[in-house]
């Protein structure tokens, strides 16, 4: 059953090659239409990834997300718009529905506009919050594009994030400089489900250019508490992306030469190289995780190997195996446990009876095959195979297959002879049933003295 | 009605036909006894006429469902049955936790009649297993007194005693499939048995008590009764000097073979020689051989001195064993009595200590109406018949005053257990009645003169004066006139007549209901029935997952493991007080706390009765003190009882209710939405007939998924966690559409990220 | 929590001064060393103050009790050897004092301020005073307080409660004094009791062996039991109840409830009952006059009827719905 299944996700995944894991259907949202060309480089190389882009402005009546309940594209791109509210169809419910319905979605600042309060008010129902009254400029006196803002500070130059921390896979970090221009910076709350890409330098702060101008008395965030890029993904694996700054995804940007303050020489931005990695990953391209198939047995000689029993007996072995793959752009490729990661097995109820390691066993093509083998615990129950592994970066894999542990059976029992400390009880028995039988036999043989015992009496 | 003119003239006609050769005799009983056992089964058919063959109320719902499982994967399956459908997620071994007799009798029956090419479906096999078997308990009754008497019509009236009277068919009506079905059959049969052994003192009689005693520990846990009883008997026996050889084989027979069957039950194991219920057995077993040794010894020794020395020796021994069994009990090697056992000696035992089993309505003490109710005019002839046991005081009759002694005093502690004490009541009182009926339906007067000798010959004190009945010091001379006569036998008539109406009427009206169904009389005064029970239960079974796990309190979880046919936390096999106490803990915390608990057991749905539309008295608001007591046994920190109560020490549910009431999840489940179907301010519990607050209360990690029509079931779906890991009451708040106010100002010093 | 208050207005400035005066350290140690003497410490007012003053880096459980038959207390009187033989045995087991707990007691004839300054109305009270420093430092500076409301508790139930509240101390178990006492005293009356039977075996034997007695025995016992008997004991229910006005009611209403009288009532009516058929079954046919014996039948019947039409009534009034009934009590 179950390999039939992966067999099935395996065609589809062939079929829907060259495009995103999750569908192809991708809206921009845009003040004017027009506001396109300045990004045009961005979006050819997202239709050259293979989305097919539906462009809308807000405020559009043909614009829902929801056709018939279905949604009815996969993933929503939002450029900078200036007007102040984003109209009926989306509030932040509807967005948030978006996102329960497995919907992806990139979203981008900018300090030049204000951020529409719908957006404002769902990012604070991920736990995203963002500098007061909607306003607020990110500036680094340290690390600034010499040439485009030498005295508004407002360009930041960045190195590449590298990996979040140690075990985790590393997306992003294939840009060399990056250029982050007027951004408006976020901080996020404590939800393991957020995780900032791309955090400002130490010195890095975000003050309100409107009000703050002379002195910064109150500040929103700074250092590496102010978040330039952040994601978050939901529990269904949907995915939300905030980028900072829109001008970084740019065609301006994009093929921008910059030098950063203290610098000879000037170099060319990798903001392309970045922008294609953060956009991959918010729509699915990276960093999906399928698991093929799940299959546990008995593991004991003699027993038939029947694949994934329902009920197993205390202290049997068995062995656990799961078939893991991960999507990287356009197609499948065996996924690999980061170093000083483990993929770990749950054998559960309540509470965890076993924690174990997996090991890669098989390696194929588009797969790798995890497994673990273990002696069930001297605890009879319901228990659930456990894989839950959720890691930044990575969609969540979590499969419970639940199994029961019966007691042992009247006949699997050692039998008495078997064991020797029971020979003693044995030996009495027999020496028991013997001398009843003697004792009868020599009671009815005895019958002539009964007689002579009654002579006597009489 | 039947009942009473056989009963009644049963004895007429015996003595009518007195004379007349002994066939006719025969066939008449026989044919008594049949018409008996049919209104023995008629009587217990109410239920399935009124409302249809449906099992009843909560355990019989398990035994069907075993029964079924038995019937469906064979016996060794149903031996070794691992269930992972209760007692989520622990799972239930219960082949080796249950009593097998009662499934293993109706699955027996089953393929005999498929075997007799009969197809029947097994429920009904189940609905009617006890009406069949009260006939067979109106036989052995009527065998238990022809061994108590020589009047050959007690035995009928204590037969058609047994067939109709309450206390037993309150436990036997068809539907109610429950061990005590079989067991009181098996109960009278084998003390029957012990009797015969004991006057015959053959191994074989005691080889067949033994056998169907293994039988009763196959099927009933009140086997404890009888492995205390017969011990008794045989050492008030002893103790009247009345030891006998026939005593020691019958009892030893008995003893061994009844012991080594009743190990055989997983479920009892070890039990017989580790706890102290059976300890008296095995301690008189020792006694009586050390007596057997003694008497033999007397038999060879004359002096005089010499016995009463090896007396005094055998009183030290018993004493000396008395002692060793309480040390070794206080030492642990041998389990003390069981709870339930326990606190039918120490009445506040329970109540103290087993809320579990203190809280269980059948546990508590019978207040004197219960007794009229269940025995009717037995109940006063149940002491005249234990005094005419003392005249002519044979072995027997020792064991019937010991037995009415013992029924009645546990009977007065458990109501229960007024199933162990109808036997005895029906046998004595039937010794009474056939005694005065005897007396006084004697056609032929007696003339006084010559009637002394031959009456003398036969009357009934036979033993030395001193230690006979005083009322029997004269011999029997008989009734002189015949208006006495009348007036008695139409005396005894009517009461007879009233019994059967009483017994008719009990049954009818109170015996008869299955607690799964309830009726009600609409104004016009038509039966409305509310189904609601089975409606719920149903809907369970069509709408959600094969697995969803439902939480629920114990009582319901037989029917819904029954009926619903879904895996529940707990049922009425309350073998884990702790895993109870944690339902308890859930139903009685705030959703804060309970939330965690129910995700850690994977509750899909949460199941309360509740009775306040309808005025439903039994339902989980009324119960709810005791989910708590139950919690706090394990919990004393976290649940408090004296939260519950306003702090002038009332239990209230209206707008004065404690906060802790308000906030805990069973009151929350109950009243919600509950003031919307009425008009504002009239919100209104009709069991606790108290208004309620306008202002219901709000559940946020749950939703409603379904009310039964009535209001008496509420299902609610346990929520998931938040998908963008919000809270749940933030989650809902965010639904009912009130945005979040800018917290990140307000949030007083700003949690920093690690990373 | 209204005594609260009080306690700390009270309890700062003691415990400054304390404090000033002498580290709580040897605070501890100078009341450890009276607990070793004897525990639980008798304590009056200055010593309760002295001994409970924040900040303090002990436990301290104070038993405030009125011992005196004055106050007639008769809780406190059943609680008091049991909080005695807590005390004595935990710190038997803890001389070292390493669970840093004191016991004490304050009898109200001592301590009447604290109690007035407590605002205690009842007793016994059992306060239970948290560190405020030291490693095993609460928060709440306010003692735990103990209820009775459970009836009279045995010292393992306040063991378990105070072991709760003390985590990660040493719990010293609770040691009950065996009474050899006691058990000589048994000993020797069992012995003198059976002498004395032996002795006076000739008189007993026959009042043993008279069948008479034993079937009276057994028929009072089993009238008791059939009467509700045993449901008296275990509710404890009243004996007789007073109607509105000023009559009394010797039924109770209702199928579960009865009274004490009620039960006797009923237990007398069985007993008549069964007595008339007795003697109707028994004696009468043994009576050799005729005339005696036609009065006898009669008038037993009689009563029989009666008694019972009058059992059937009473019935009635347990339950309302019983349909049955007989002449004369309609």
């Amino acid at each position: 059953m179950k390999f039939l299944v992966s067999f099935l996700v395996l065609v589809f995944a062939a079929v829907a090659q060259a495009i995103s894991s999750s569908g192809s259907r991708l809206l921009v949202i845009l003040e004017d239409v027009a506001e396109k060309a300045g990004y045009s480089k961005f979006l050819a190389d997202l239709e050259g990834r293979g989305f097919d882009i539906a462009y809308e402005t807000p405020k559009s009546e043909s614009l829902s997300l929801f056709h018939l309940g279905e949604r009815s594209y996969d993933h929503i791109l939002f450029l900078p718009t200036k007007s102040k509210g984003l109209g009926p169809n989306l509030t932040p419910n509807i967005l948030l529905q978006f996102i329960n319905a497995n919907g992806n979605i990139l979203l981008t600042l900018s300090s030049s506009t204000a951020t529409p309060s719908s957006i404002v008010s769902l990012l604070l129902e991920l736990d995203i919050y963002l500098p007061a009254d909607r306003q607020g400029l990110v500036v680094d006196h340290f690390n600034y594009d010499a040439l485009s803002a030498s005295e508004k500070h407002d360009v930041l130059l960045l190195q590449p994030p590298g990996a979040l921390r140690a075990g985790v896979k590393d997306f992003f970090s294939d840009a060399s400089v990056i250029a982050f221009p007027n951004g408006m910076g976020q901080t996020l709350g404590e939800g393991a489900l957020l995780a900032p890409v791309l955090r400002a330098p130490a010195t890095g702060y975000s003050y309100n250019p409107k009000e703050q101008t002379e002195t910064v008395d109150d500040l929103f965030a700074s250092g590496s508490q102010l978040s330039l890029v952040s994601t978050m993904q939901a529990r269904n694996s949907a995915r939300f992306t905030v980028v900072g700054s829109a001008d970084m995804l740019s065609d301006k940007w994009f093929d921008a030469k910059v030098k950063k303050v203290g610098e000879k020489d000037t170099v060319k931005t990798g903001n392309q190289e970045f922008a294609k990695a953060i956009s991959g990953w918010a729509f699915k391209e990276t960093g999906v995780l399928r698991v093929n198939w799940v299959e546990h047995h008995l593991n004991e000689e003699g027993a038939g190997n029947a694949s994934n029993p329902k009920i197993y007996r205390i202290k049997n072995d068995v062995t656990y195996s799961i078939s893991l793959s991960e999507y990287s752009w356009d197609k499948y490729i065996p996924f690999t446990v980061p170093e000083s990661d483990d993929l770990q097995l749950e054998f559960s109820m309540l509470s965890a009876f076993h924690r174990l390691k997996l090991n890669p066993t098989i390696s194929s093509a588009d797969s790798t095959t995890y497994s673990s083998s273990f002696k069930l615990p001297d605890q009879h129950g319901i228990f659930n195979f456990m894989v839950n592994y959720k890691r930044p970066f990575f969609t969540n894999v979590v499969e419970k297959n639940t199994v029961s542990v019966r007691h042992f059976a009247h006949d699997e029992w050692p039998r008495s002879f078997a064991i020797s400390g029971a020979w003693p009880w044995l030996a009495g028995i027999g020496a028991t049933v013997t001398g009843w039988l003697a004792f009868c036999t020599v009671w009815l043989y005895s019958a002539p003295a009964a007689t002579r015992e009654s002579k006597k009496t009489r | 009605m039947a009942v009473a003119t056989d009963a009644s003239s049963a004895p007429m006609e015996l003595l009518v036909s007195v004379g007349k050769n002994q066939s006719t005799k025969t066939l008449l009983r026989v044919l008594i006894l049949c018409f008996i056992a049919a209104a023995a089964v008629a009587s217990r058919l109410f239920s399935v006429i009124r409302f249809e063959s449906i099992i009843h109320e909560f355990d019989p719902w398990f035994n069907f469902r075993a029964t079924k499982y038995l019937v469906a994967h064979g016996f060794y399956d149903f031996w070794n049955w691992f269930d992972d459908r209760t007692w989520h997620p622990l799972g239930r071994v219960t082949g080796g936790t249950l009593y097998p007799g009662l499934m293993v009798t109706s699955g027996a029956i089953y393929h005999a009649l498929r075997a007799l090419t009969v197809p029947v479906d097994i429920r009904n096999i189940c609905v009617l297993l006890a009406p069949a078997f009260s006939g067979l308990t109106a036989f052995a009754a009527y065998l238990l007194t022809n061994e108590m008497t020589t009047s050959s019509s007690a035995g009928l009236l204590a037969a058609a005693f047994m067939g109709i009277t309450p206390g037993y068919i309150s436990r036997s009506v068809a539907g109610s499939y429950d061990n005590e079905a079989i067991a009181i059959f098996l109960l009278v049969y084998t003390f029957y048995l012990w009797i015969k052994a004991l006057k015959v003192g053959s191994v074989m009689w005691g080889a067949l008590c033994a056998l169907f005693y293994g039988y009763m520990v196959a099927s009933w846990g009140g086997y404890a009764f009888i492995t205390c009883l017969i011990p008794l008997h045989a050492f008030v026996l002893v103790c009247m000097g009345r030891f006998s050889n026939r005593l020691y084989v019958a009892y030893n027979t008995w003893y061994a073979l009844g012991t080594l069957a009743s190990m055989q039950i997983p479920f009892v194991g070890f039990a017989p020689v580790s706890t102290s219920e059976h300890m008296p057995a095995l301690g008189i077993f020792g006694f009586l051989q050390l007596v057997a040794f003694l008497e033999y010894v007397r038999s060879a020794v004359p002096s005089r001195q010499f016995q009463t020395f090896l007396y005094v020796g055998l009183g030290g021994v018993f004493g000396v064993a008395l002692l060793g069994l309480v040390g070794l009990t206080t030492g642990g090697y041998i389990a003390p009595w069981s709870g339930r056992f326990y606190s039918l000696w120490d009445t506040s035992y329970a109540k103290i200590h087993i809320p579990i089993i203190a809280s269980v309505s059948e546990h508590q003490p019978t207040a004197w109406p219960a007794f009229f109710f269940d025995l009717n005019m037995l109940i006063w002839l149940f002491p005249a018949g234990v005094y005419m046991c003392f005249q002519k005081l044979e072995d027997e009759h020792v064991f019937v005053i010991v037995y009415a002694l013992f029924g009645s005093y546990f009977a007065g502690v458990m109501v229960r257990l007024m199933l162990t004490l109808t036997p005895v009541v029906c046998v004595a009182a039937a010794i009474a009645a056939s005694q005065l009926l005897d007396t006084y339906l004697v056609y032929k007067s007696p003339v006084a003169p010559e009637a002394k000798e031959e009456e003398v010959t036969d009357g009934t004190a036979k033993k030395s004066k001193q230690s006979a009945l005083r009322s029997t010091s004269q011999p029997v001379v008989g009734i002189y006139t015949l208006i006495s006569k009348g007036f008695i036998a139409g005396a005894m008539t009517l009461f007879l007549l009233i019994f059967v109406q009483h017994c008719t009427w009990v049954t009818s009206n109170a015996y008869s209901s299955p607690s799964v169904v309830l009726a009600s009389r609409m104004p016009d005064g038509s039966q409305h029935i509310i189904d609601d029970y089975r409606e719920a239960y149903q809907w369970l079974r069509q709408n959600t997952k094969e697995d969803a796990k439902i939480m629920s309190w114990w009582d319901y979880g037989y029917q819904i493991g029954g009926m619903a046919d879904r895996p529940t936390l707990v049922d009425n096999n309350t073998w884990n007080n702790t895993h109870i106490a944690t339902v308890g803990k859930a139903m009685s915390s705030r959703e804060e706390v309970s939330y965690p608990i129910m995700r850690q057991h994977e509750v899909d749905y949460v199941l309360v009765v509740f009775g306040g539309l309808l005025g439903y008295s039994g339902d989980d608001i009324n119960k709810f003190l005791w989910m708590v007591r139950i919690a706090e046994g394990i919990w004393p920190d976290e649940v408090k009882e004296r939260d519950y109560f306003t702090p002038r020490g009332e239990y209230r549910v209206d707008s004065e209710a404690s906060e802790t009431m308000k906030n805990s999840l069973m009151y929350k489940m109950s009243y919600y939405n509950y003031c919307s179907l009425f008009p504002p301010g009239q919100a209104q519990d009709r069991v606790r007939g108290v208004r309620l607050p306008d202002q219901g209360p709000v559940l946020n990690t749950l939703e409603e998924a379904y009310t039964s029509e009535n209001w008496i079931i509420r299902i609610y779906k346990v929520k998931d966690l938040d998908n963008v890991g919000r809270d749940h009451a933030l989650a809902a708040s965010f639904d009912r559409g009130n945005k979040k106010k800018k917290a990140g100002k307000k949030r007083g010093p700003r949690v920093l990220r690690a990373e | 929590m209204r005594w609260l208050p009080a306690l700390l207005s009270f309890a700062l400035p003691f415990g400054a001064l304390a404090a000033k005066k002498s580290p709580s350290v040897d605070r501890f140690q100078e009341f450890h060393t009276k607990a070793v003497a004897s525990s639980p410490i008798k304590l009056a007012d200055n010593s309760y103050k002295k001994l409970t003053s924040a900040p303090r880096d002990h436990s301290v459980a104070v038993l405030l009790t009125a011992l005196d038959a004055r106050y007639g207390c008769q809780l406190c009187g059943e609680f008091q050897p049991e909080w005695d033989v807590l005390g004595k045995s935990w710190v038997r087991g803890d001389k070292k004092g390493e669970s840093r707990i004191i016991f004490g007691t304050l009898d109200f004839a001592d301590g009447r301020d604290t109690f007035l300054s407590l605002g205690l109305q009842t007793a016994p009270v059992l306060l239970l005073f948290q560190p405020t420093t030291g490693p095993h430092a609460v928060p709440a500076a306010d003692p735990i307080r103990y209820d009775f409301t459970s009836g009279p508790q045995s010292a393992e139930t306040v063991y378990a409660w105070i072991a709760r509240h003390l985590p990660d101390r040493p719990h010293p178990p609770i040691y009950r004094p065996v009474n050899y006492v006691g058990w000589v005293v048994t000993i020797v009356s069992v012995l003198g009791i059976a002498g004395a039977l032996f002795k006076l075996s000739p008189w007993i034997l026959p009042v043993l062996q008279n069948r008479n007695v034993w079937a009276g025995l057994s028929l009072i016992g089993i009238l008791l039991f059939t009467s509700g008997h045993m449901f008296n004991q275990i509710r404890k229910v009243p004996y007789v109840s007073g109607n509105g006005k000023g009559g009394i009611t010797y039924f109770a209403g209702g199928f579960q409830s009865q009274f004490g009288l009620e039960t006797q009532i009923v237990a007398f009516i069985y007993g008549l009952l069964s007595f008339a058929a007795i003697s109707l079954a028994i004696k009468a046919p043994r009576t050799r006059d005729t005339k005696l014996q036609q009065i006898m039948v009669i008038g037993w019947g009689l009563v029989m009827v009666i008694t019972y039409s009058f059992l059937m009534s009473i019935f009635r009034i347990k339950n309302g719905g019983y349909p049955f009934k007989l002449p004369p009590f309609m």
